[in-house]
């Protein structure tokens, strides 16, 4: 009595939803969910319907479980399920996947979801013989025809004797049986023996102690003797890793489990011609002119079962797909195998050369020539050139070219002022001095510096010499063009310094409700005061020393905003780290203002033991600022789970010698022992929301101070961090 | 106006030069000053408890404003409360307000905008206080009913005529009218409807001894 007026609310309450539903697409896949098949088909339909299709589509799936679910009264309460739960829902065509998904739906469809056609995948080309499904089924089937792996495996071992077929214990492994006796009535000579309906340990044992002459073929099985369930892919892993003879596999998936191969379909390729067929049906093509010759199985084999079993690589097909194969030393590090050898023959080169220099025979000289000729290519390829420098008589020969941006082999000899004139303005004095130290001081010249060629454009030299010890009045050395790697030196700086300043203003955005009441605490007293004293200049009467006291309040006020500011604005300015003297306690202090409100919010009480004998220390101020917040916030975010009154950051400085140390310790939890090595990884959080940036960026600003960075657990409970560093910077 | 009951702005907030600049806003009105560091100052004032209001910081070391603003809840006699904070939002001023706060005002504050909030808040001090004394008078007048004044005075609460109540409590009808007159008298009223009013603001009908005997 009241069924059918539910029904017509349901059915009101639907429509609209119906209306203005997507298309959809359903697929129905006759396993489990985590069928290795059954992943590649679901992720390849649904990545490529809706990239080929130029607009939404909704892609749902069902899982029948056939390997262990499969009675007639399950099918018709699936059938009525998926009716049920589609009703809102506008599927448009439905996928299937697998001969069972196919037999339900071919069954069900017009109880579930007539007339929407069906697109199978996976299906074998048997299963479509003989069955006489509708002309809006559709696909390429599948052929899996064990003969072509048969004679494959036939073919790769010429001396075997005997085939071992193993099959499991369910309805999937009688229909491969039958295919399987089909394909062998035509493969003569061969000894064939089926273990099945055997508990996988058995099987397991007897592959084990197989013969040499034997080969085994496996399309795996769901359910062996013993009842246990797996997928085909696990049950031929087992198999694989336990036969004493090569296995060989009639599936895609199977590749890779220790199974030398056999003549597969990829599923991928497969499920690639599915979607095609669905987004032709969705796009209106009628499904009866839809062609389905199935597709053509590939040879594929497993290079390293290929190995284990010393098959000869000759006797593969020329068109086998070979999978795993590890390329060679030589494929994958050629280039840098043939870097490493130039640079040996141009080591061996060098000193060949420079021997020869100190002798003069015209034999050798010709030898010389030769080699220079050779070492003139690898110079070339690197830009190196060398030189020898007559100190007395300042001539500079150039031996060899630095390819094409350097001085070439003819040049004339050069003087020191003419090479002091080619490099940068910038660099000039720099290098002068360099050169000069190291002949006086008979010390290695080391030094880069830039040129700027007359064109303008700007490049990198290292050079390296040393004065001759029995001929102290000559210098010999290496020019190498290092541009290219000092731009990407530069770059990485750069790269750097942007991601320091982007942490930096992040950080400060954090801190906007302290940094709002840092500025509004002397904007209140500026603006209390002004109108006060607009009040006063009403009153007939004049208190000028309470109006003069009024003034001096707001000055000292307006400066106390204008210094909150500046302090902000150095920390908001984008730049390079500049080394300059100043005060750490200083520095502390300052710091501690800036997130005083937020500590205060937090309910952290910030303790400062700083020494007062510390001396002035050389670095860069913003960016140890930055440490410093960082620390003392990240303090903060430790002691969340801390007791409201044991909240406490203690930042302390101290010198040791000629070195500098800032410590900040919490309270918090501590850092747990397997994480300790990770706090300064890039990326590395254990804080939701954690970008993991900002330990690793205070890391390398300490290390930029030549100093370092370290963390520890306290006896007591929480973490301390220490950065010490050089009080002295080297200019 | 005596010197005594002028009330109190009290003025609470960490920042020296704050504190300074609002008592400066808020000296020319008639009002007593004072202005303070700390909530535990406060806490620690004599005349806290007095006539007066607080213009109270939200963000403070120790006890900040809205624990300041739980604690004195929590004792009873909250002394109205407007907030000033450096960095306002939302969620917090919805936080302040649910707890009774009279205003939440971001700093800096306009002059005029902070009077007109510490006068709404003098304002309803003024009145609790007021409505205390009231009710503290209405409750002495109530505890000086006998036990019987008490019953007749549920009886009639509940609408009983006066033969009704006579043979509840097992007394004659005169007597009941002499008691109704005694509880006029000492209630202060003149009329049923003053006395109704007045029991229902003392929550008479729930008052124990009200028990029905019937």
């Amino acid at each position: 009595m009241h069924a059918l007026p539910a029904a017509f609310a349901v059915a009101l309450t639907l429509l609209p939803s119906l209306a203005g539903a997507t298309e959809g697409v359903l697929i129905v896949h006759s396993n489990q969910r985590i069928t290795p098949a059954g992943v590649v088909i679901e992720n390849t339909i649904r990545s490529a319907v809706p990239s080929a299709l130029a607009r939404p589509v909704e892609i749902f799936s069902e899982y029948l479980d056939t390997e262990w679910a499969s009675t007639e009264a399950l099918a018709g309460l699936q059938a009525e399920y998926v009716r049920q739960k589609y009703l809102a829902r506008d599927i448009r065509v439905i996928v299937v996947s697998g001969p069972q998904a196919l037999r339900f739906t071919a069954r069900h469809r017009d109880a579930m979801l007539p007339g929407v056609p069906v697109v199978h995948v996976a299906v074998p080309k048997d299963e479509l013989e003989g069955a006489n499904y509708a002309s809006d089924i559709v696909g390429r089937p599948l052929d899996i025809d064990p003969a072509p792996t048969l004679e494959l495996a036939r073919h790769v071992h010429p001396d075997a004797t005997r085939l071992v077929v193993v099959l499991g214990a369910g309805e999937r492994d009688r229909i491969w049986e039958e295919r399987i006796r089909r394909a062998t009535q035509r493969l003569a000579g061969l000894d064939v023996e089926y273990f099945k309906n055997l508990p996988t340990a058995e099987i397991v044992r007897r592959l084990g102690s197989l013969e040499k002459n034997t080969i085994v073929f496996t399309p795996g099985y769901f359910v062996d003797g013993a009842g246990v369930l797996r997928t085909p892919r696990q049950a031929v892993e087992v198999l694989a890793s336990a036969s004493a003879a090569p296995v060989y596999v009639p599936l895609d998936t199977f590749i890779g489990t220790g199974a030398v191969g056999g003549f597969v379909t990829p599923y991928e390729a497969q499920s690639r011609e599915g979607a095609d067929i669905v987004v032709k049906l969705l796009n209106g093509t009628l499904p009866s002119t839809i062609p389905a010759a199935p597709a053509v199985p590939t040879p594929m084999v497993d290079w390293r079962a290929v190995r284990r079993f010393g098959i000869d690589e000759r006797r593969l097909p020329s068109d086998a797909v070979i999978r795993f194969r590890e390329p060679t030393a030589w494929d994958k590090y050629g280039w840098e195998i043939a870097a490493g050898a130039a640079i040996v023959l141009l080591q061996a080169v060098l000193i060949l050369a420079l021997l020869m220099q100190r002798r003069s025979g015209r034999h050798m000289a010709t030898e010389l020539e030769a080699s220079q000729a050779r070492m003139t290519l690898a110079a070339r390829a690197v830009r190196l050139s060398s030189w020898i420098w007559d100190v007395a008589r300042d001539r500079i020969e150039v031996t060899q070219g630095a390819g094409r941006h350097g001085a070439r082999a003819e040049d004339p000899p050069m003087t020191l002022p003419e090479v002091l004139a080619m490099a940068h303005p910038a660099d000039r004095t720099r290098v002068a001095r360099a050169v000069a130290d190291a002949v006086d001081s008979n010390t290695e010249l080391d030094i880069e510096y830039r040129i700027q060629r007359r064109s303008g454009e700007v490049r990198w030299l290292a050079v390296r010499g040393r004065t001759e010890k029995d001929a102290p009045q000559r210098m010999m050395g290496v020019t190498l063009d290092i541009t290219e790697r000092k731009s990407a030196e530069l770059q990485a700086e750069r790269d750097r310094a942007a991601l320091t300043h982007m942490t930096r203003v992040s950080m400060m955005g954090q801190l906007s409700a302290s940094i709002a009441h840092q500025l509004n605490q002397p904007l209140a007293a500026i603006l209390g005061n002004a109108e006060a004293a607009r009040k006063m200049l009403d009153h007939e009467r004049l208190d000028l020393a309470e109006l003069k006291d009024i003034c001096d309040d707001i000055v000292t006020e307006d400066n106390r905003a204008a210094e909150v500011i500046r302090r902000l604005g150095a920390l908001y300015k984008r730049g390079e780290m500049t080394f300059a003297p100043l005060d750490l306690n200083d520095l502390v202090r300052e710091t501690l203002d800036l997130v005083r409100t937020e500590l205060m919010t937090r309910h952290v009480v910030a303790v400062t033991e700083l020494d007062d004998a510390l001396p002035v220390v050389d670095g860069g101020r913003v960016q140890l600022q930055q440490v410093l917040l960082n620390l003392i916030l990240n303090a903060a975010d430790a002691m969340e789970r801390t007791a409201p009154d044991e909240r406490t950051v203690t930042i302390r400085t101290e010198v040791d010698g000629t070195r500098v140390q800032l410590c900040i310790v919490d309270r918090g939890t501590g850092i747990a022992p397997d994480a300790i090595k990770h706090v300064f990884d890039a990326f590395w959080s254990t804080k939701t929301g954690g970008m993991g940036i900002g330990l690793a960026i205070c890391h390398s600003i300490i290390t930029a101070h030549r100093g370092c960075l370290t963390v520890s657990n306290n006896p007591d409970g929480g973490a301390t961090f220490c950065a010490g560093w050089p009080v002295r910077q080297a200019a | 106006v005596t010197q005594s009951t002028l009330p109190t702005v009290f003025i609470v907030d960490d920042d020296p030069a704050v504190r300074k600049a609002l008592s400066r806003v808020l000296r020319a009105e008639d009002w007593d000053i004072e202005s303070l560091e700390s909530a535990e100052a406060f806490l620690a004032h004599g005349k806290r408890t007095g006539t007066g209001c607080l213009v109270l910081d939200v963000t403070m070391p120790g006890i900040d404003g809205f624990a300041l603003q739980r604690r004195l809840a929590e004792e009873g006699r909250a002394m109205p409360i407007v907030f000033l904070t450096g960095h306002g939002d939302i969620p917090m001023s919805v936080q302040a307000m649910k707890h009774g706060a009279v205003d939440f005002l971001t700093k800096p504050v306009n002059g005029q905008a902070l009077l007109r909030a510490v006068r709404a808040a003098l304002a309803l001090d003024a009145s609790t206080r007021q409505a205390r004394t009231e009710m503290a008078d209405l409750e002495g007048r109530l505890a000086s009913l006998t036990p019987r004044e008490r019953e007749v005075l549920s009886a009639v609460m509940r609408g009983k005529r006066n033969k009704q109540i006579a043979d509840d409590l097992g007394i004659v009808e005169q007597t009941v009218k002499f008691h109704r007159a005694r509880i006029m008298e000492r209630m202060r009223v003149h009329t049923l409807a003053e006395l109704m009013h007045v029991a229902i603001r003392l929550g008479v009908e729930s008052q124990p001894g009200d028990a029905s005997r019937t």
